[in-house]
């Protein structure tokens, strides 16, 4: 190879001036072994990108925005009890207009199932969505790879006919069918999840009759799935 | 901008930096939890018109490095990261990167801490060397020699990454 490996680093890295940039692009056209290793360095860095993109289109926890939102007090200085009180309302506001909003849409397109927790599901410009550790679950877990006890069980992962990728679930309060849209996962289809005592072969039945109707071509299989995650389960 | 609303627009940035370097997401959040709160002591230490990203990493990473000395004088040892050490191509070694072909996680876990730092900020974060070596305080040529060992083990492992 004609360029040393921290010169086809720094290539990929954008680190050169764009004389020597040049250069490399030119002598990466004669040089194969110098163009296999650009490819090499750019598709380890597109390999960990992807593997981390998804964490930034995660909804940040309550418990850190909490701490920035409405902190003007965490200096110690004792304001009025008119500032306590807007920085309250500015705490409370998005979690209530959420809620509101979350149950109207539950109330016109599903009639009212007050057992949905209102931690795992969100309404977001009025449309019903995952959050906390349902969005969790979606995001990363595997089919083929989840703990027998995990709170939320994944069933298929699958693409629907727009392309888009779509994961079915089961857990203690909503079983349902959630779908990647924008960067978040939108629920397509809920029912009342696993009570211990439930007798649930109607509702697994049920469940499954709609992954087959919103089904377009095979489920993915374990290594289909885990690239689609890693990928930040992007429509391609 | 405000300080806070600042910080508040940088967390899903700064939650990925934290999960590349904790890996357990409760950990990695716990880990951005304690540099917001030491941002917010310490906010008349960053200086307006400066940049708040790079002094925020800076936190977050000092925060981090001082937990993983903490843990490695208490006895609490990865044993993941001694076998980082020796990436060298014996059979178990090769068994092994076999095994993790595709889990980017086990593979960065297999970094030493002061390669998986770098990694982070240069291959995920986008930000260039000099900025890099600014937010680790250390010369330029020990950010791309450390990356350059760090590359070169992910590569080992992940193999001819897809």
């Amino acid at each position: 190879m004609s360029v040393d490996r921290d010169i086809v680093a720094a290539f990929v890295d954008g680190e050169l001036d764009d004389l020597t940039a040049r250069r490399i692009e030119r002598e990466a056209v004669r040089d194969p072994a110098l163009a296999a290793e650009i490819a090499r360095h750019r598709a380890l860095k597109a390999q960990l990108t992807a593997h981390y993109a998804p964490v930034v289109e995660e909804a940040v926890p309550e418990r850190l925005r909490a701490l920035l939102v409405g902190a003007d007090n965490a200096d110690g200085v004792d304001t009025s009890l008119a500032d306590r009180r807007a920085a309250k309302r500015a705490r409370f506001e998005p979690m209530h207009w959420g809620a509101l909003a979350a149950s109207l849409v539950l109330g016109l397109t599903i009639g009212l199932r007050p057992w949905l927790p209102a931690a795992d599901v969100a309404s977001d410009k009025g449309v019903l969505v995952a959050s906390g550790s349902l969005a969790d679950a979606l995001d990363t877990r595997l089919a083929s790879n989840q703990p027998a006890d995990a709170a939320v069980r994944i069933g298929l992962s699958f693409r629907d006919g727009e392309g888009r990728y779509c994961r079915s679930f089961e857990s203690a309060t909503v079983d349902g069918i959630g779908c990647r849209e924008g960067g978040r996962w939108q629920l397509e289809r809920t029912q009342r999840g696993r009570a211990p005592t439930d007798y649930r072969q109607a509702g697994s039945g049920e469940l499954a009759a709609m992954v087959a109707t919103m089904m377009a071509g095979d489920p993915l299989d374990a290594d289909a799935e885990r690239v689609a995650r890693d990928a930040g389960w992007r429509a391609r | 901008m405000r300080f806070e609303e600042e910080l508040v627009a940088l967390l899903p940035r700064l939650r990925r930096f934290a999960r590349g370097l904790a890996r357990h997401p409760s950990d990695a959040d716990d880990l951005c939890q304690a540099a917001i709160e030491r941002a917010l002591k310490s906010r008349d230490q960053w200086q307006e018109g400066t940049r708040l990203d790079s002094w925020m990493y800076r936190i977050t990473r000092n925060i981090w490095i001082d937990e993983r000395r903490a843990a490695g004088r208490r006895g609490v040892h990865s044993a993941i990261d001694d076998a980082a050490t020796q990436v060298v191509g014996d059979g178990a070694a090769e068994v092994e990167a076999g095994a993790l072909r595709g889990d980017v996680d086990g593979a960065m876990a297999r970094l030493p801490d002061d390669q998986r730092e770098v990694v982070m900020l240069v291959l995920v974060e986008g930000y260039a060397y000099r900025e890099a070596a600014d937010i680790l305080d250390v010369p330029i040529g020990t950010v791309t020699s450390r990356l350059a060992r760090g590359r070169e083990t992910l590569m080992h492992y992940l193999g001819e990454a897809a």
